[in-house]
């Protein structure tokens, strides 16, 4: 499997509606609003690259994503 | 289904007190009318437990398209009944240790006082356990607001065991102390550490967990009446096999019942630390009042005072608790920093002083245009700064860092 990290910049007013669309997508483990540089900072796991491709595509295809920078996950220690 | 994160640990939580107070009012029936005997209590309840998960397990574990019934219900992570896994072991041998001794404990007090809301409340104190070990286990100094809010659920939990008769008993107060509370708090660290570890790079199960649980705990329970029975010449191993046969049913259920009871509770710390999960099912005292008086309706326990202070205890020590709960949950920060190393500088080094910051939850190594995510959760902004901004200003291969605080947050249950 392939963690990966969707950091999502979105233009002004259309926070709200484009996170409803990202709930109802798959492969999304979670969504987080934030404060800084970032607007939405999405955590999903796929099977493969290619199917990160395409979620990420998905997520560009919402309304009010201006710009995605994707962070594959290489190694992880977490509580 | 996403649902945010803190929503399905209240609700985990809370539905775990629920169940907790409806095992108390049985476990009150059962012990002054059919098993009045605690040690044998206890065993038939470990005894009985084993064949009802077992069966529950079986049944979880029906496939229905493709998924185990369990995972579609109780827990996502469920796929079936399986063995022990030799990792698991060590982790369930203390927390067994713990169940079987807490629950000994807990049946003798019941034993002593018959009332269930007056029971469940002293058990509350270990709340300030689990924060005092958490801090050293989980390189978490607990914050102000932490303890404040321990301390609050405390004092509450402790008003709210004055019993609606009056009546105050000291050698509850020993018993829980010195058994049941150092025997929870190994429990609950325990279980938490077996619900983070990964089986088959998957969360492990709280099904899982529970019956193994309840394996262990029967063992070890035998083992306790044994010695007991062996140093005083009683027979209540005996009792206990005697009393599983002649009231399978009433003990089958309050196990069947704090089966379901344990799952959530597991699955909840699972998600929050102990401390808090335990001050949410402080909650459990608050509803068993009203079983505490459908028993003393029946006559099985004395008949509650009209005492206008009782009373009025009875409420002050119910908003302590939930207040304390609602501090609990108001006061949680957690941020993402996007980090940025010069080159020339070990990944698993850094990786390393990374993890070692105090309030960091998750490090994880990527590629793309950042070198390092970090995930934090701290009480207070000013905790997130002197301890962890510090800390990363003092780590030389970091070149530059971003600090995002999560707003709001949705997770995949």
């Amino acid at each position: 499997m392939i963690n990966a990290y969707i950091l999502t910049i979105m233009r002004p007013g259309q926070t709200d509606r484009a996170i409803k669309e990202m709930r109802k997508l798959g492969n999304i483990e979670k969504i987080s609003v934030v404060a800084g540089e970032y607007d939405i900072v999405i955590r999903v796991r796929v099977k493969s690259l290619g199917n990160l491709l395409k979620v990420t595509d998905k997520i560009q295809l919402i309304d009010g994503v201006k710009k995605t920078t994707t962070q594959v996950i290489e190694k992880e220690l977490a509580l | 289904m996403k649902i945010r994160r803190k929503y399905l640990f209240y609700i985990l939580a809370f539905t775990s007190a629920i169940i907790a107070a409806g095992v108390a009012a049985i476990d009150a029936v059962i012990s002054s009318v059919y098993i009045p005997n605690s040690l044998a209590f206890s065993f038939s309840c470990f005894l009985v437990g084993t064949l009802i998960s077992l069966l529950i397990l079986l049944i979880f574990s029906i496939p229905i398209k493709g998924k185990s019934l369990g995972s579609k219900i109780i827990d996502p992570s469920f796929k079936r009944l399986r063995l022990v896994r030799k990792e698991e072991i060590k982790y369930h041998i203390p927390a067994g240790i713990g169940n079987a001794i807490l629950t000994i404990g807990y049946l003798s007090l019941l034993s002593i006082f018959g009332d269930p809301s007056t029971v469940l409340p002293f058990s509350q104190i270990v709340i300030l356990y689990l924060v005092l070990i958490e801090s050293i286990t989980e390189k978490n100094i607990p914050t102000l607001s932490e303890i404040q809010s321990s301390v609050i659920v405390t004092f509450g939990a402790m008003l709210g065991s004055i019993s609606l008769t009056g009546i105050i008993n000291l050698e509850s107060l020993a018993i829980v102390f010195l058994v049941i509370n150092p025997a929870w708090v190994m429990f609950s660290i325990y279980q938490r550490k077996l619900k983070m570890m990964k089986i088959d790079k998957h969360p492990n199960d709280a099904l899982n967990i529970r019956f193994w649980n309840v394996i262990f705990a029967c063992l070890f329970t035998a083992i306790v009446v044994f010695i007991y029975d062996f140093i005083m010449g009683t027979s209540h191993i005996l009792g206990g096999i005697t009393a599983s046969i002649e009231h399978f049913g009433w003990v089958a259920l309050t196990m069947g019942v704090t089966f379901f009871s344990y799952v959530f509770y597991i699955r909840a710390l699972g998600i929050g630390k102990a401390s808090v999960t335990q001050a949410v099912r402080a909650s459990t005292f608050l509803f068993a009042i009203p079983f505490s008086l459908m028993l003393s309706y029946f006559n099985i326990i004395p008949p509650f005072s009209t005492d206008p202070i009782m009373i009025l205890i009875k409420m002050i020590s119910t908003i302590l608790v939930i207040l304390g709960i609602v501090s609990f949950a108001l006061t949680l920060i957690k941020a993402y920093v996007f980090i940025n190393t010069k080159p020339g500088y070990p990944i698993e080094e850094i990786m390393q002083k990374l993890w070692e910051i105090g309030g960091v939850t998750r490090v994880t190594a990527t590629a793309g245009y950042y070198d390092f995510i970090v995930k934090i959760r701290t009480r207070t902004l000013v905790k997130g700064y002197e301890k962890i901004i510090r800390k990363l200003d003092e780590i030389e291969a970091i070149k530059e860092y971003k600090w995002e605080s999560v707003l709001k947050e949705w997770e995949n249950i």
